[in-house]
């Protein structure tokens, strides 16, 4: 055997050990080894840092450019500000009344959702697998599958966690899908599957929606809760346009999602989310008329969550 | 096994080779931080350049298959611990890229700036494609390879292309200078 086919059978004999190490590192695994724990939660503070550094400068630079349009927007927000306020009283009177008559009614107030803010220190560099890094992990409390998400929307789920640190698997990526259903009409019978919209960077697409599916332009898709990974009434994003599928069966919608991933700085870890919410809601669905949807609404969207 | 013979399986040679390999190692960790982190400077049209490939490119053109394996392996291995979906899938793909530009090499000469930019260019399709196939075969791919070709395998490639313009001469300088093999006396 000379050494050119002795090369060869190397580097073919490699490409099979990587090929099985692909198979039982991606089919099986749902923790770090070790080394990969020791690694991450070293690498972490550094990531941090460079992130932190990245931010700033660019919001430093950002500044300089935007400073006219700035201002021009701060106005506004002030403006804008105390209309809301308004609202706010308002509001919080509305959900004081919601609380009373729901306790009249006998129903359970439900609990609120426990969030873990969290800093993203990294982002995956390759664009098939839409992953980032944040800077909470086991020691923290945060598990597997644990839900992710801004003010905005969701974000994705937790998908490994070493120490101190997790790698979020965000709605972008072509290997996760989620229950959906449009905030508007809310048809239970109604949900669709949200999966990354790989032809089009960012974009979301809704799909397995059945043909007789009430959706348009500018609905915003909600988590259906189904699976129990996502709490149910999460934003996802906004429809931006619906059409059939390649088999012109059923009907699916392009989504831009509530969130922009490209920008994300800061993320919240659902760590507890109350179980027993779906009775509650099928308790709620059978007790009560189209009327009470409202109020359940106001609730749900609320990121505050007072 | 002999102590020759353990050398040159695990490609590390002597200490010189070693050591060259823990420079490696330190600037793909650098690549790895600067590449998760500092992504908005990075970011054009939603398309982020793999400053890893670059690198594994350029040192591949600058020494050859044999050593870009390792370089490749690597690059590969740190960025399935940090990243990646499984252990060995850009190991894999950044190996045999690495493989494809220090073969390129022989072929080329290595003062000219031309010569890593267009390799940077057709290996970034190499690379790109394993990954394609991988992801295709162990999760299932969405998308038509044709669109990937168009949308995101080409804009990747041209990015590449650029800013090997800028990494190959700051390389070649190192290797010129000697800056990979130090001398300790």
């Amino acid at each position: 055997m000379n050494q050119t086919t002795r090369r060869v059978l190397g580097i073919i004999g490699l490409i099979i050990l990587l090929l099985s190490l692909i198979f039982f590192t991606g089919k099986f695994r749902s923790h770090y080894t070790f080394a990969e724990d020791l690694i991450m939660t070293g690498l972490a503070p550094v990531q941090g840092f460079f992130s932190q550094l990245s931010m700033k400068t660019a919001t430093f630079f950002q500044g300089i450019v935007d400073y006219e349009r700035v201002l021009q927007e701060n106005k506004e927000l002030k403006t804008r500000l105390a209309a809301e306020d308004n609202i706010r009283h308002q509001l919080l009177e509305l959900q004081k009344e919601n609380h009373r008559l729901r306790e009249m009614l006998d129903f359970k107030v439900r609990t609120e959702y426990s969030l873990l803010p969290a800093e993203v220190i990294a982002r995956d560099p390759s664009h098939w697998f839409e992953t980032i890094t944040i800077n909470k992990g086991y020691a923290d409390g945060v598990k597997k599958d644990m839900a992710v998400v801004t003010a905005q929307g969701l974000v994705g789920n937790i998908m490994f966690v070493s120490k101190g640190s997790s790698q979020v698997l965000m709605l972008t990526d072509s290997r996760r899908a989620v229950g959906a259903l449009v905030q508007r009409s809310r048809e239970p019978g109604f949900i669709g599957i949200v999966e990354g919209y790989t032809e089009k960077t960012g974009y979301l697409r809704l799909t397995n929606l059945p043909p007789e599916a009430n959706i348009q332009p500018g609905d915003t898709v909600i988590s259906s809760g189904l699976g129990g990974i996502f709490p149910k009434g999460l934003v996802i994003g906004y429809v931006l346009e619906t059409g059939k599928d390649q088999y012109g069966l059923l009907q699916q919608a392009i989504v831009i999602p509530a969130t922009n991933f490209d920008r994300l700085e800061e993320v919240f870890i659902v760590l507890e989310f109350p179980a027993e919410k779906e009775t509650l809601e099928k308790d709620y669905a059978e007790n009560h008329t189209d009327g009470d949807d409202d109020e359940e609404e106001v609730q749900e969207v609320d990121p505050s969550g007072e | 096994m002999t102590k020759k013979k353990f050398r040159r399986w695990t490609l590390l040679g002597n200490k010189k080779s070693f050591i060259l390999y823990l420079i490696v190692f330190f600037i793909i960790i650098i690549a790895l931080v600067i590449q998760g982190s500092l992504l908005t400077f990075f970011i054009l049209d939603g398309i982020i350049p793999d400053l890893l490939l670059i690198i594994v490119i350029c040192l591949a053109f600058l020494w050859g298959e044999k050593r870009a394996l390792v370089v490749g392996l690597m690059a590969g291995l740190l960025q399935d611990i940090l990243f990646g979906p499984a252990i060995g899938f850009f190991c894999l793909a950044k190996m045999i890229a690495g493989l494809l530009a220090g073969l390129t090499s022989h072929e080329v000469y290595r003062d000219q700036l031309i010569g890593p930019m267009l390799t940077a260019f057709f290996v970034t399709f190499a690379h790109e494609i394993i990954v394609f196939y991988l992801t295709a075969f162990f999760w299932g791919n969405t998308v038509d390879l044709f669109v990937a070709l168009e949308t995101l395998f080409l804009p990747r490639a041209i990015y590449h292309f650029v800013l090997t313009m800028l990494f190959y001469p700051l390389f070649y300088r190192a290797e010129q200078k000697k800056y990979f093999y130090p001398s300790f006396k």
